[in-house]
């Protein structure tokens, strides 16, 4: 019914098409009914068989959107897990397995799994499995990426630190596959930092440097991925903290992020996920009332803290100059005037109302320039100009 | 005629004199379910009851309130109740926090709660505890059972208490059924240094999430509280970097426009008094070319399949920039205002 990005091909009557391709739709159509209702009369009916499970597998490959149908599948997998649990097969076996068996219980000894649990890996695996196909043709259902995530949660939950972590880190690798086709997708980015939390939780490890990482190498293969740029400043206070950096390392650190922005920049100014970057790392400097008023307690510093004024002056000072330098060659971006204004604004503040750091002819010209490039935003440059006093 | 539905069909030849096709997008939303000769009718069930919110908030802001039957929309949200208190999307989907607020606001919208609660008495309370039985100690909202959680679920959830008047403000003398203090604070946790919000704390800034998380700010009556005027400034200038040049808006830097995002992104700045930050003649013009003007409906971008999503959250968005003729839509809620303002008693 939310069709994105879908071209229009005809129009919406079913007129338009042939007999024969009507009477395939009707098929289609039947056929789908035919298992959806197979589907629920075994639910009600509680047959929990093996072939209602594969019935489950079979609708939602012809629909993922489908959310009770999961909620099906979830109760048939419970249902196992239960029965797997129940089953008394519950001890580590380490010999004297019977014959019949003999390659499970390996298997299971091997891992340190009890049978049940070895059962219960096994389904939980298959099923991560089952869903790869359907992720790839469908990388924004919400229900799909659910469904992963109650199955890594059952992992969690029900086998050894060892093999849970095991298909955590399975599923990080699955998550970086999908963001190489899709940088951008919000629904991996998130999803990939719960992972990295369970598998952090499990193994009783930070995986900071290690995602850090993979930022720098995301950043580098396509500087306009504003997700990557995100996820880069999420990570960089709790790194340095973790790294006990001492305030000569935070420097160095610091400064290497701004050249590396400011670099970007240089290439291309035009691209607004950069300009956010270089935002966010200003913001660092200066939490004045202009910041926000609430996020201050999870707001942890690149910088040592507290930042002195005198700091926090000299670093947008160096950045407005840096800034107007890029205009040369780039008179027509919006951007660089806007960002001129913002830090002259906030140096403004810091100064607290002695003599005008920045000429306010300066700032009425650079505004000026915003309005002409930018008529779009007109009301907003209005406002501007207002709270400017220009 | 040389209109006729054709391969790569989009906006008008003549692109000047643009204009609502208000007749054909009613006409296009009642046929909605006569296409039951379709695959994508039924393979698009489990959203069927929000398809019905769609196209009603389109009948009704297009000033047709009553082109859809009022008994057969109410008998079939009706069909849909659960046990557990929640509605699903059709008869016999499991309930969901998403399909409960459709369905509520549907009953609000075709004037259907004295039918509600003669089905059996208390059911307006059974759906309140549904929804406050989805929260969580850190203050989120589960989508149902299962446990999936993301901030649009708390605007799902004060939309739904308000207009079944159990918000705890409503009921001053009741316990209150949720916990508004612990949601504000996790939405508060959920913002960025950008001044927009993410889908859990820590996550990117997103559109979407930002009209979620300030529907339930402002319905819990923590907008200004939560939002001084620099954070409003700093949100605003977010939220309108999103128009790029075609008018449109997207829901990301470097993302696509999307007829969607008029509504999420425009109802966002309309909430913090900054709508006049974007282009209203090009927006309305954007919106207005991913109209089908033969068969009505709107797509996401020129060109593209129509559908009654962004039919719905096209027609809101001109009517959040008051496009002639259209009735005035509420910004938390995505419904008409004056129903609104009969429910609520504001």
């Amino acid at each position: 019914m939310a069709s994105h990005g879908v071209p229009r091909v005809s129009g919406t009557a079913t007129s338009d098409k042939s007999v024969a391709a009507k009477e395939k739709e009707q098929r289609q159509i039947a056929e789908y009914k035919g298992l959806e209702k197979d589907v629920i009369d075994r639910i009600k009916g509680k047959d929990f068989s093996n072939d209602t499970f594969q019935a489950t597998s079979r609708l939602l490959q012809q629909n993922p959107e489908y959310h009770t149908i999961w909620n099906h599948r979830r109760i048939l997998l419970q249902d196992v897990f239960r029965r797997e649990l129940a089953s008394g097969n519950s001890a580590v076996i380490t010999t004297q397995a019977d014959e019949a068996h003999n390659g499970d219980v390996q298997a299971a000894s091997k891992a340190g799994l009890t049978l049940a649990q070895q059962e219960i890996s096994l389904l939980l695996s298959e099923d991560l499995a089952f869903l790869i196909p359907l992720l790839k043709q469908y990388p924004k259902c919400y229900w799909i990426w659910n469904h992963r995530a109650w199955l890594l949660a059952k992992a969690t939950e029900l086998l050894p630190v060892r093999t849970a972590s095991q298909m955590w880190r399975g599923e990080l690798a699955l998550v970086s596959k999908m963001l190489v086709l899709d940088s951008r997708n919000f629904h991996a980015w998130s999803y990939r930092r719960s992972t990295v939390e369970q598998i952090e939780l499990l193994e009783g490890k930070s995986l900071a440097e290690d995602e850090f990482a993979y930022t720098t190498k995301m950043v580098n293969t396509n500087l306009s991925n504003f997700s990557a740029w995100h996820n880069r400043g999420q990570l960089l206070p709790r790194l340095l903290h973790e790294r006990q950096a001492t305030d000569e390392e935070r420097k160095t650190t610091f400064d290497a992020e701004l050249e590396l922005i400011t670099r970007a920049l240089y290439t291309d100014p035009y691209d607004q996920s950069l300009w956010f970057y270089h935002q966010y790392l200003t913001s660092t400097l200066v939490i004045s009332s202009s910041s926000d008023a609430n996020g201050d307690a999870r707001r942890t510093n690149i910088l040592a803290a507290p930042i002195s004024h005198v700091t926090s002056i000299a670093y947008l000072e160096q950045e407005i100059a840096s800034i107007e330098d890029m205009l040369d060659g780039a008179e027509d971006c919006k951007y660089i005037y806007q960002a001129l204004l913002e830090y002259s604004q906030r140096l403004q503040e810091l100064a607290d109302g002695s003599t005008d750091i920045v000429e306010p002819s300066k700032m009425a010209s650079w505004l000026d320039e915003v309005r002409k490039l930018d008529p779009l935003r007109e009301g907003r440059w209005l406002d501007l100009a207002v709270s400017l006093k220009l | 005629m040389s209109l006729a539905a054709g391969p790569g069909r989009g906006r008008k030849a003549e692109s000047k004199d643009l204009e609502l096709v208000v007749d054909k997008h009613v006409a296009y939303v009642q046929a909605l379910d006569t296409r039951r000769g379709e695959l994508e009718y039924h393979l698009t069930e489990h959203l069927r009851i929000s398809g019905i919110y769609w196209g009603l908030v389109a009948l009704h802001l297009l000033g047709q309130p009553d082109a859809l039957p009022r008994d057969g929309l109410i008998e079939y949200v009706l069909s849909c109740w659960c046990e557990n208190g929640g509605f699903g999307a059709a008869p016999g989907h499991d309930a969901h926090i998403l399909y409960t607020t459709s369905a509520v606001q549907i009953l609000a919208m075709t004037d259907g709660f004295a039918e509600l609660e003669a089905k059996n008495a208390n059911r307006k309370r059974k759906i309140a505890d549904f929804v406050a039985g989805l929260q969580q100690t850190d203050g989120t909202f589960a989508g149902d059972e299962w446990g999936e959680r993301d901030t649009r679920f708390m605007a799902c959830a004060f939309i739904t208490l308000s207009l079944l008047g159990y918000m705890p403000a409503q009921r001053p003398n009741d316990n209150p059924v949720v916990n508004v203090d612990a949601a504000v604070s996790h939405i508060r946790a959920c913002q960025n240094f950008d001044g927009a919000f993410g889908l859990t704390p820590g996550a990117e800034s997103h559109s979407g999430q930002v009209f979620a998380c300030l529907a339930a700010l402002s319905i819990a009556g923590a907008l200004d509280s939560t939002l001084p005027t620099s954070a409003k400034d700093r949100l605003g200038a977010w939220l309108s970097e999103r128009q790029q040049p075609s008018g449109g808006l997207n829901g990301r830097p470097e993302k696509l426009v999307d007829v969607c995002y008029s509504w999420w992104v425009m109802s966002s700045m309309s909430m913090i008094g900054r709508l006049h930050w974007i282009d209203r003649e090009k927006l309305v013009r954007f919106v207005l070319e991913c109209q089908d003007p033969d068969e009505g409906g709107i797509a996401d971008r020129p060109g593209d399949m129509v559908d009654v999503f962004h039919l719905c959250f096209g027609v809101a968005g001109l009517s959040l920039v008051r496009y002639e003729g259209l009735v005035e839509v509420d910004a938390a809620y995505c419904m008409p205002k004056h129903i609104l303002d009969g429910v609520l008693g504001r």
